[in-house]
């Protein structure tokens, strides 16, 4: 009987390769539709932890033109700056608790490819949302013209790069976010105050009348205790007028809210396949027996009992399922992993793949929900199978 | 008759293969277009390189669809294997590329050359082993 399973199958192989085909599609829709959607998630978190500071402020020209925004959450590039006397304005009202300055830049085009890298400089002294990030990979001071690169980077440890004529080390890489700050450049004040500088005197910068050593792009501030990050932002907002704040939560909303869409449709569509695949695979079961009666019949009447014949229809539709759900997730990986850059750029939305463990269980769990889908439907044609008359089928009569 | 249909069928996707690494390659996973006043960037050669493999890889792959002779069909086939590994060294390995991962030619032709590659040199590989010599 174990035999039988499998020589019926080989026996016809369309059939059996569209209910293959029918499982690969179960599984491959729950193992990427559930990626997916695991992904997005765990961009938007990564997204949270990255923006670290409870309020930001940049100069007012920067949130008119929606630029901090697009810098951010859209992968722009560009800077901006206020200056210092305008920061400290900023830094001694009440209610500010810890406070660091970061500094924007963007490079022009890099050696082979006219697309300009995003350079944000932080202050080793002071700075509380970069720096533990920046911890995890590497360890050590960052000295003068010393760079770190996002993940999503063509540029590893020991390159070097060249920013309007500096030459920068990249001195260490970072691991991967989801969310732009994978294809950034980050280094220390003294850094990109040089950077900053040459590309003053070569005529690349914007801001002509820029002073480098007392100006400053964004400050990100944790509210001190006893004072909510709305109160301070509404403070600062009345009370100093060429900036704007706002809290980093209000910045991630627009995004929360699209990728709770996007995820809702996928969990859908999910939803929809797999009403739509368990139904087909019930009426191929069930027509796949009706055709089948006088072969389970002379079964029958060769010896095989009611349980042999249901057993032999649950193990063919085992055998396919397997099969069929085990291409379905290797095809599912296959499109994923590789192309996972795509589809956080067409999704416009923080991605980051879980580690492989997570990935792993979520291919076993497609697998075995695939495979149990199909016996679930082959149950009842297994069921039926065991109710046949033979008699009634061998004269004709059915 | 069995193991012909089964060379067919490995005949077939190691055209398929060649097919996606040659015409595909100009068509669906091509890289980034030129840049501002004409000039290519480094990863247009790669694509062009990866044009020429992948068009020799054509040929051979006809050739093993078509030739009469058993082991000349299965020398032709074991050829594919190093080809199709070469075809997926190219991007990034052979010849280094821009510096965003996010651009075109990292995230849609690098993954899309490396799986077809490494398909054609596999199922090469199959074809050698499990073809009838004569």
């Amino acid at each position: 009987m174990k035999s039988l399973a499998i020589k019926n199958l080989k026996g016809r192989p369309v059939r059996t390769a569209v209910l293959m085909v029918l499982a690969a599609l179960l599984s491959f829709t729950a193992l990427g539709g559930t990626l997916v959607v695991a992904s997005l998630g765990k961009g938007l978190d990564s997204l949270k932890a990255r923006l670290g500071a409870d309020v930001m402020v940049v100069p007012r020209e920067a949130t008119m033109k929606k630029k901090f925004e697009d810098i951010v959450l859209q992968g722009s590039t560009g800077y901006f700056y206020m200056s210092s006397a305008l920061a400290d304005e900023v830094i001694q009202r009440e209610g500010v608790g810890q406070v660091s300055p970061q500094f924007f830049l963007a490079s022009t085009g890099s050696s082979c490819c006219s697309i300009p890298v995003q350079i944000i400089g932080f202050d080793p002294d002071t700075d509380f949302t970069v720096s533990p990030w920046i911890k995890r990979t590497y360890g050590g001071e960052l000295g003068k013209y010393d760079i770190v690169a996002g993940s999503d980077l063509n540029a590893f440890v020991g390159d070097k790069l060249s920013f309007y004529g500096v030459e920068c080390t990249v001195a260490a890489k970072l691991e991967k976010t989801g969310t732009t700050y994978d294809t950034t450049v980050f280094t220390n004040k003294d850094t990109i105050t040089a950077l900053i500088q040459s590309s003053l005197d070569k005529g690349m910068n914007d801001f002509k009348d820029t002073d480098p050593e007392h100006s400053v792009s964004c400050l990100m501030i944790n509210a001190a205790d006893g004072t909510s990050p709305e109160e301070l932002v509404n403070d600062i907002n009345i009370h100093c007028k060429k900036v704007r704040a706002f809290r980093s939560g209000d910045m991630i909303n627009g995004i929360a809210g699209s990728l709770s869409g996007v995820s809702q449709m996928i969990r859908l569509l999910i939803a929809a396949v797999w009403v739509l695949g368990i139904v087909i695979l019930l009426l191929a079961f069930t027509m796949s027996v009706n055709e089948r009666k006088k072969e389970f019949a002379v079964l029958r009447v060769m010896g095989a009992s009611r349980a042999k014949l249901a057993g032999l229809v649950l193990k063919e539709a085992l055998c396919t399922c397997l099969g069929g759900s085990l291409i379905g997730a290797v095809v599912g990986l296959l499109v994923l992993l590789p192309f996972n850059g795509v589809i956080e750029k067409t999704l416009a939305l923080p991605f980051l793949l879980p580690n492989a463990g997570s990935i792993t269980c979520f291919a076993i769990a497609a697998v075995a929900l695939s495979v149990i889908s199909g016996a679930a439907a082959a149950a009842v044609s297994a069921w039926r199978v065991s109710r046949i008359d033979t008699g009634l089928i061998l004269r004709g009569d059915n | 008759m069995k193991r012909k249909a089964i060379e067919w069928i490995l005949g077939v996707l190691l055209l398929g293969c060649s097919l996606c690494l040659s015409v595909g390659v100009k068509l669906v996973f091509h890289a980034c277009g030129p840049m501002e006043g004409g000039k290519w960037m480094t990863c247009h050669w790669a694509e062009q390189a990866v044009l020429v493999i992948g068009g020799v890889m054509t040929v051979i792959s006809l050739l093993v669809l078509f030739v009469t002779s058993g082991g000349m069909r299965k020398g032709l086939a074991l050829a594919l294997v190093p080809l199709g590994i070469g075809a997926a060294l190219i991007p990034n390995t052979m010849i280094k590329l821009c510096m965003m991962s996010d651009m075109r030619f990292h995230s849609v032709m690098k993954p899309a050359v490396i799986i077809f590659g490494i398909a054609a040199a596999v199922l090469g590989a199959v074809y050698a082993l499990v073809g009838k010599k004569d």
